[in-house]
């Protein structure tokens, strides 16, 4: 209801009746807006927008029953009563307009008091009307912002998801398609001295909080290991850096393991993933380390606890570690397969199938459709294989090099209607090693470049409209207005990181469903060399290293270098 | 309503119901139920898994969430009527180290 007071339209043809309605109204606190007919009623509906309408049937121009189906037309999703104003109790007149959309009826002569109860019932309804409304938009928001938390991380790559799985001899994994980032993170490096350092992750949600965590955890996995660091000191420096970066009641359960296939030792830092089960080459159980720990990202660095647990090995055991989803994996007949089900497949009898295949199976025929999307395990088998791979150089080159990883985002254009992706892009993307002290020069390259995609790319909206005397306020107006408008186009940002001794290099390509531009033909005072200033060109050349256009001129590639 | 707050006896203690799954389709109500706990100035406060179905990672970071908002380390909640399947969920992440669990 209107915060001051309702406002009511009395529509009669009748001078005394307007006047007899209009102070039983105002009795009732209300303010009148007054109509002759029902041409007058429908207008004034649009311009006054009262909270409920009076309407006599009879009229000039365009009867009651007319004006209220139009009234009830223009209503755009707000509820405003109508009470036609009927001859007496004449059962026809009262019909034809609840049939033209009339909520109630009054009937002549006027009784203010009942009157009155009508209009306070009906503006009761309106007032109902309004807060369900609002309830539902507010729940459509929250629905929308959810849809495009999770839609917004479309893609990320295998190389920083999934870096160095298919590497190493002697261990197999399973891990969830990654078309989608659904949380679960497998990395694996080998340390100098020859440890296979494993780490099984799980981000809690889907959305882009966990895609854009999984870039500094890779990068500093990688990084700490190949620089000799044990896997307590990883998973505290990790949780320093997630503790920072996200939000509290987002975390990251995972489990970190060292494997010295020469010394025959396994070491653990499990938070908050099942149990990492060690089995004789006979598929027993000869040991397990628990989660002992509050997953990363929730306690502060003072309370973090980075202690390990040690386990002896012997040759031809197998590790095992997976993350939650597998053990959630729900039953088609009913409940999880959980950890009963999951040790189940730990068993003598099952031989040769190893428990890792006797897992997946097991989940693919009780679960009707195949594993969920997010089911990790892995498996490490302890053999001279193994140890070799840790102690040759070559063999495990690739696995020593700190992570180069790259990523990719689609962002839609019905996503970037009310969504900035810039400052969750760019907070991940500090968290990089070296890249902080770039912050500035980064926000601006990646913002250029993705406003020049959005605006002239999928909006297609002409930058010399910018350089007229009120272009600007002009062409942020018409960048609102086709933004709103919606309609198809996609952003698609891709970037490449390469660290290169101290420093790195990152690659940021942005690409639009736009036509494009003719980047190729220059020449001062041309359309194109404008074209060219306006998407800020000769800002990103001198920040940049390098920048490229490709394509049809849809295409960018911008080259960061840093020492 | 599938998160309901009431206060205890004394008034000074906050019991916060979780009903049915706990999971992050009711993360807007337990974040409402937990500004209205924290404006009506209590000093305990307990969360009551008694009619709790089933809960997932979400649950737990709702929990969080809620301790940070409490003044994290300092902040006292217990989480009472824990069946087993979800104590020991809980007690996978660890929490009885954040959490009084009974």
């Amino acid at each position: 209801m209107n915060p001051l007071s309702p406002k009511v339209l009395v529509v009669d043809d009748d001078l005394t009746n307007r006047m007899i309605l209009s102070s039983i109204v105002e009795q009732l606190g209300c303010s009148v807006v007054l109509a002759t007919d029902g041409v007058e009623a429908v207008r004034l509906f649009e311009s006054e927008a009262p909270d409920l309408v009076l309407m006599d049937v009879i009229m000039p121009n365009m009867d009651g029953y007319e004006a209220t189906r139009r009234i009830k037309n223009t209503e755009h999703g707000r509820f405003t009563p109508v009470i036609v104003v009927t001859g007496l109790q004449d059962p026809e007149e009262i019909q034809r307009g609840i049939a033209a959309g009339a909520d109630d009826f009054l009937h002549k002569p006027f009784n203010p008091i009942v009157i009155q109860s009508k209009m306070r019932a009906m503006l009761r309804i309106r007032e109902l009307n309004d807060t369900v409304r609002t309830q539902n938009q507010e729940l459509q928001v929250f629905r929308q912002q959810r849809i495009q938390e999770e839609a917004v991380a479309e893609k990320i790559f295998d190389s920083i998801v999934h870096f160095g799985a298919s590497d190493v001899p002697n261990v197999r994994s399973h891990i969830a398609p990654s078309t989608v980032f659904n949380g679960d993170l497998l990395l694996m490096a080998f340390r100098s001295t020859g440890e296979l350092h494993v780490l099984v992750g799980d981000f809690t949600g889907h959305g882009l909080s966990a895609a854009i965590g999984a870039v500094p955890v890779s990068d500093m996995f990688c990084t700490m290991t190949s620089n000799g660091f044990s896997i307590g000191d990883i998973a505290a420096a990790l949780n320093d850096r997630l503790k920072r970066m996200l939000p509290p009641n987002i975390f990251f359960a995972a489990c970190l393991i060292s494997v010295d296939a020469i010394e025959k030792r396994m070491t653990v830092w499990n938070g908050g993933l099942p149990d990492v089960l060690v089995a004789r080459p006979d598929n027993t159980i000869r040991a397990r380390t628990k989660s002992h720990h509050v997953p990363i990202g929730i306690h502060s660095s003072t309370d973090f606890k980075r202690e390990t647990e040690t386990i002896d090995l012997v040759e031809g055991d197998l590790i095992y570690a997976c993350t939650d989803g597998l053990i959630d994996s729900p039953i088609a007949a009913g409940g999880r397969f959980g950890s009963v089900g999951y040790e189940a497949c730990f068993d003598a009898e099952l031989l040769p199938m190893r428990p890792f295949d006797c897992v997946l199976e097991t989940i693919r025929e009780i679960s009707g459709d195949g594993p969920r999307d997010d089911t990790t395990l892995i498996e490490i088998q302890v053999t001279k294989a193994l140890a070799r791979a840790g102690a040759d150089p070559n063999d495990a080159k690739a696995l020593r090099i700190p992570s180069p990883w790259s990523m990719s985002f689609d962002f839609n254009r019905a996503t970037l209607k009310n969504f900035d992706p810039i400052p969750f892009l760019l907070r991940g993307l500090v968290e990089v090693q070296g890249l902080a002290r770039h912050k500035e020069r980064l926000y601006t390259v990646l913002s250029e470049l993705f406003n020049n995609a959005l605006d002239h790319g999928v909006l297609g909206l002409d930058s010399r409209l910018k350089s007229s005397a009120t272009g600007f306020s002009e062409y942020l107006a018409e960048r609102a207005r086709r933004l709103a408008n919606g309609g198809e186009g996609y952003v698609r940002i891709w970037f490449k990181h390469v660290p290169s001794g101290e420093g790195g290099r990152l690659r940021i390509r942005v690409e639009d469903s736009g036509p494009g531009f003719d980047f190729r033909s220059s020449g001062n005072g041309s359309a194109s060399e404008g074209a060219l200033n306006g998407r800020g060109i000769p800002l990103l050349r001198s920040l940049c290293d390098s920048i490229e256009y490709r394509g049809r001129g849809n295409e960018v590639e911008a080259v960061l270098e840093w020492e | 309503m599938p998160v309901k707050i009431s206060p205890s006896v004394d008034g000074k203690e906050a019991v916060i119901a979780v009903i049915g799954r706990f999971d992050f389709n009711i993360h807007e109500e337990f974040r409402q139920a937990l500004d209205k706990a924290k404006a009506g100035g209590f000093t305990r406060y307990t969360l009551d898994f008694g009619a709790v179905d089933d809960m997932d990672s979400a649950a737990l970071g709702m929990l969080l969430l809620l301790r940070d908002s409490l003044g994290g380390d300092k902040a006292n909640i217990r989480v009472i009527r824990c069946r087993r399947e979800l104590r020991e969920m809980l007690e996978m992440a660890n929490f009885q180290s954040l959490f009084q669990i009974t």
